[in-house]
């Protein structure tokens, strides 16, 4: 079950033998009981499971928003149990891009303002080739003087996309990214995190609780109570919803 | 509904934590004002009350009750005759006689305990004298003295002890043979009590000669028949009152100073209420809207949009009487806090302790509790339009903009105000309606200050991107909501308008007041007493190194039965003529000098002189300077012409008829010497009187070095002051300063209103932001960064509050200012407007460490999680 036997592949993150604990006595919960998994570089990872599975705890922890009760978390050979509270921030801010399923954008900027906002922030100039290429596979090359109100929530959400990708990250964590769009939108959405990855080499976890999203990734996790429970290769709907039976049985 | 109210304020307390303190600081300042006004005024009263209450009849000077037990500028025809006559009226058991003068008790250091002690002679006979001894003796001969314990702890005095005093007659040492108290308290003065022996007392308190203020008398009962065998032994001008009647009318006076004092500390109280309610509302906005899904959801379960205003308005009350509530214990606290400072500036407010009335609490909780609902009314009423599937979304943010018609409005509003306000000042409309004016603009400002938030955000977001990415979104996020920003701004724009207005004014009525007065002044230095100072000093006047000329004048302020006051003066003519800027307009002086003649001052042309051809006109016969304020000085009529007889009311009661042989330039020497006769004439009206001031000439290359020589020989004698002969220019524009500063103090309490306005604001509009500002420290924005931006944002907000509050006062001074004419210039200084804004963006900057705070502790993970 275990991704690490394979000496040459190339890690964007890992965590190993990672627990969480919340809650003090009789209220403790363990979000995350033992867990050791790799995401690979340059694939597009999803994870599934029921609520409450720790598939949450999981992705933040994973992309250091919080900390682990015990256990190591890496992103490319940074231990982020080592990092201090600025470095952690410095660290996401130029090598983790981030998606989430609301509160996306800051309303007071443009969309283009909001896909240089991490750039900026380092005091980076945005690479104008790249800025152009990822702007124009979301295809929001006439949108980006738009304010965040004036877009509809797939717009909104691919202006996401377009800023965790312009910064070029090692990984991007998305947290239910289609979570509140229609079938039409997220399937946009997907596409553009498939494109990113297949095409421009990207690397992609996904936190879903949807099997149709997770079949556009190349690799399902499937979580139940804090452990891992079980893996699917090249998914497709049918074959997660299988194993969504298998393992919730 | 109650209940729900009730569990409400339950889970959201530390959110009405922010209104509650509006509230309680606004009620705070009323109570402390009202209880302050309360407790003084008892005391006041009490102790009048305390200090009659063995005495049965009073001997006074009759007329007014001006000079109030203090040897004050009127002249008393009590002497040491009068007391002796008093004291052999049968049926009188025993009389005391009453004066004060300021002494000073000095430290072993030097220093003085207060320079409000007051001298009065030891009342020997029990049941009359206030005091009561808690050791040692009474005073039984001169050099002997009993002073109160206050003063006795402060400068280190026991029974026995040997004491340097400052008295009217200059520096005497005398032995403490006791230690006195006025009932609970340690003195009747509020700087307290040092007694002499009577005869002593007589000589020292009145610089020289005696002359007492009352006659206390005790009969065996009886007074009427007293009464009268007293009224025909004295002469005509002294007047036997009941105790009753002196009680009721110095607590008369008393009543009215405290009437004076009360309106203005509740109208300052009144004016940071009403800026408390534009923090109640604004907070109470927020709150509301920060609630909407929850609001929403009583909706959608069958809430009635009457219910759920009901349900708000409820906490509405119950914040305003819970607040109003802690207020009134706040403001007791502040007016201890107050007095004790006050006390430590040597200005003892008389009455210590809190006196709490049920008026003040009634108050205190009625206005408290209504600003607050009147504060609530309109975000209750908004909420009560929340529709049910409100419930159903994910967010509310108060997104209101600027509407068109408010834009149009406020516009519209603000540029008929500076039109009005424009021309009113040209002369163009009259300037009647420059009050309307003001009220306009300020209404305007309020209807039309979200377009200008708006739009100075705009305009202030270009100097903020020196800092960066940070100082735009500050810029943005002050912008996001100019409804808000504006109320929030408001608070502190009320407050600094009227500070800058009151500086700005203030300042050009002073420099134009006092350079029109130091035209009117002629001599070098004037040395004066109100209780006269001793003819060895003033010979040592004359002698001093570098004085070329010196004219001590004799003078009384005569207070003829129910009339004005009159003054009457002679001197030495010829030292006049060399030492003063009194000169001759029409007529002679050689029949004053030598004659029954009197010189008067021309009142027409003195007002002329001072206040300009246009408003001398009006402003005729309302007074002068150095009269007692509201009173007139009858110079005979304005009309008066050399060769006229006037009528001069004399000390014993009788009428002088003079006829006018001179009138007088109008100067402030010949205003202080009122109508000037010869000295026969003046023996005639007023008998026997001490020199009350010394005009004096010095050689032009040591004028600054003769005024420290009279410093010097006048340091020890209490009631003597030196000062320059443009002294009447120095101490309007001291008055004047004063006067600025102490508003300004007061006012100084909506700026603090509006701290804890903008810290509302800002606290609520983080919590409200929380997800946001867990997204962007996702995104890798530093803790410091988000500091710095909440922080700009605030600073932001004050700078804006002080753009426009400072804006409008340098407006509205420059446009009152103006429409004065006189050529009263607008000299703005600004320095002191510099600090005024500096104090403003402070605010600011002040008020943003707590959201920072807050701010930068907000967790990622927020961002994450849906509410």
């Amino acid at each position: 079950m275990t991704t690490t036997e394979a000496a040459q592949v190339e890690w964007a993150a890992q965590v190993h033998d990672a627990t969480k604990r919340y809650g003090k006595g009789d209220s403790t919960v363990m979000a995350l009981n033992g867990v050791t998994v790799g995401f690979q570089k340059g694939r597009f990872t999803a994870i599934m499971g029921p609520s409450g599975s720790g598939k949450s705890t999981l992705m933040q922890c994973a992309a250091g928003l919080d900390q682990l009760t015990s256990g190591r978390a890496f992103i490319g050979s940074a231990e982020l149990g080592r990092l201090s509270e600025k470095q952690l921030t410095l660290l996401r801010r130029e090598k983790v891009g981030f998606v989430f399923q609301q509160f996306n954008l800051l309303p007071t900027l443009t969309a283009g303002e909001n896909i240089a906002f991490p750039l900026r922030l380092a005091k980076r100039r945005p690479d104008k080739a790249w800025m152009d290429q990822v702007v124009q596979t979301v295809g929001l090359a006439d949108r980006l003087d738009h304010k965040p109100s004036e877009l509809s929530g797939g717009q909104q959400q691919r202006v996401a996309v377009a800023r965790a990708l312009v910064e070029r990250p090692e990984i991007i964590f998305a947290d239910e990214p289609t979570g509140n769009l229609d079938t039409h939108s997220s399937g946009e959405i997907l596409s553009f995190m498939q494109t990113a990855v297949r095409d421009l080499g990207q690397t992609v976890v996904m936190v879903t609780h949807d099997p149709g999203a997770a079949s556009y990734a190349d690799r399902v996790l499937f979580l139940t109570d804090g452990r891992l429970t079980g893996e699917v290769m090249a998914p497709t709907v049918d074959s997660v919803l299988a194993a969504m039976r298998q393992t919730v049985a | 509904m109650l209940r729900l109210a009730l569990s409400n304020l339950r889970a959201n307390w530390t959110r009405f934590l922010a209104t509650a303190a509006a509230v309680v600081v606004g009620v705070a300042f009323l109570a402390a004002g009202l209880m302050l006004t309360d407790a003084v005024r008892v005391s006041l009263l009490g102790s009048v009350e305390q200090q009659y209450a063995g005495v049965d009849l009073a001997v006074t000077t009759a007329g007014e009750f001006a000079n109030l037990g203090d040897a004050g500028e009127s002249v008393s025809p009590l002497g040491a005759d009068s007391l002796a006559l008093v004291r052999a009226v049968p049926g009188v058991v025993a009389a005391a006689p009453v004066t004060t003068a300021e002494v000073r008790v000095l430290k072993p250091d030097g220093e003085a305990v207060s320079l409000r002690t007051q001298g009065r002679p030891w009342i020997v006979d029990d049941e009359l004298n206030p005091l009561t001894l808690d050791s040692g003796r009474a005073p039984t001969a001169g050099g002997e003295v009993v002073v109160d314990r206050a003063t006795a702890d402060r400068a280190g005095l026991r029974t026995g002890s040997t004491v340097v005093l400052e008295t009217p007659l200059g520096e005497r040492t005398a032995k403490v043979v006791g230690i006195s108290s006025f009932g609970r308290s340690a003195a009747v003065d509020p700087g307290g009590t040092v007694s002499f022996f009577e005869n002593e007392a007589a000589l020292v308190l009145g610089g020289g000669r005696v002359s007492w203020s009352q006659i206390l008398v005790r009969t065996a009962g009886g007074g009427a028949p007293v009464t009268q065998s007293l009224q025909q032994v004295l002469p005509p001008l002294a007047q036997v009152v009941t105790a009753e009647d002196v009680v009721e009318r110095e607590q008369r006076v008393l009543n009215t100073f405290v009437d004076v004092l009360r309106p203005v500390l509740t109208g300052f109280a009144f004016l940071s209420l009403f800026v408390c309610a534009f923090v109640i509302f604004n907070t109470f906005s927020v709150v509301v809207t920060q609630r909407f899904r929850e609001l929403a959801l009583v909706r959608a379960v069958g809430g009635t949009p009457a219910q759920v205003r009901r349900s708000l308005m409820v906490e509405g009350v119950l914040v305003g009487l819970v607040a109003s509530a802690v207020g009134l214990v706040a403001g007791a606290a502040l007016s201890v806090g107050l007095q004790a400072l006050l006390s430590r500036f040597d200005v003892p407010l008389p009455g210590a302790g809190v006196k709490v009335t049920t008026g003040t609490v009634v108050m205190g909780l009625v206005v408290g509790t209504l600003v607050t609902v009147a504060s609530v009314a309109v975000p209750a009423f908004r909420a009560g339009r929340t529709k049910p599937v409100e419930a159903m979304r994910s967010s509310a943010f108060d997104r209101s903009g600027t509407s068109k018609v408010r834009l149009v409005l406020g516009g519209a509003a603000l540029a008929a105000a500076v039109g009005v306000l424009l021309g009113a000042k040209a002369g163009a409309l009259p300037k009647a309606l420059l009050g309307g004016g003001t009220l306009f603009m300020f209404t305007a400002l309020v209807v039309g200050g979200p377009l200008l938030a708006r739009v100075f955000s705009k305009l202030l977001s270009f100097p903020m991107r020196a800092f960066g990415l940070t100082g735009r979104l500050a810029a943005d996020n002050c912008a996001r909501n100019p409804k808000r920003t504006a109320t929030t701004a408001n608070a502190l724009v009320i407050g600094l308008f009227l500070v800058t207005l009151v500086t700005v004014s203030g300042t050009a009525v002073k420099s134009w007041a006092v350079s029109r007065l130091n035209t009117l002044s002629g001599s070098d230095y004037i040395v004066s007493s109100r209780s006269g100072i001793p003819d060895d000093v003033v010979a040592k006047i004359g002698t001093t190194k570098g004085v070329e000329g010196s004219a001590g004048v004799r003078s009384v302020v005569l207070r003829p039965d129910g009339g004005s006051p009159f003054i009457v003066s002679t001197t030495d003519f010829e030292q006049l003529a060399r030492t003063s800027g009194v000169k001759v307009a029409t007529g002679s002086l050689d029949t004053v000098a030598n004659g029954d003649g009197v010189a008067i001052i021309d009142q027409q042309e003195l007002l002329k002189n001072l206040l300009g051809d246009a408003t001398g006109q009006d402003l005729a016969g309302t007074g002068d300077p150095s009269a007692d304020p509201g009173a007139t000085i009858d110079l005979g009529g304005t009309t008066t012409k050399v060769g006229d007889q006037v009528e001069v009311p004399a000390l014993d009661g009788s009428p002088v008829v003079l006829t006018v042989a001179a009138t007088l330039k109008a100067k402030l020497d010949a205003l202080t010497l009122g109508n000037l006769v010869g000295p026969s004439t003046f023996a005639r009206v007023a008998g026997e009187q001490p020199v009350r001031f010394v005009f004096v000439r010095t050689d032009p290359s040591q004028t600054e070095q003769v005024g420290l020589r009279l410093e010097q020989l006048t340091r020890s004698y209490t009631t003597i002051d030196v000062q320059p002969g443009n002294f009447v220019g120095q101490f309007v524009g001291q008055a004047l300063d004063f006067l600025i500063n102490a508003v300004n103090a007061l006012l100084a309490m909506s700026l603090l209103v509006a701290l804890i306005g903008i810290v509302n604001t800002m606290t609520l509009s983080i919590i409200e932001r929380r997800q946001e500002l867990g997204m962007v420290r996702a995104l890798g924005m530093t803790r410091g960064q988000v500091g710095t931006m909440v922080a700009l944002e605030s600073v932001l907000l004050g700078t804006l509050g002080t753009l426009v509050g400072v804006g409008t006062g340098l407006f509205l001074g420059w446009v009152l200012v103006g429409s004065l004419g006189q050529g009263i210039s607008l000299n703005v200084d600004w320095g002191r407007i510099g600090l005024i804004a500096l104090a403003g963006v402070a605010v600011g900057a002040l008020a943003s460490l707590l959201p920072t705070r807050r701010a930068t502790r907000v967790r990622v993970l927020e961002a994450m999680q849906p509410t």
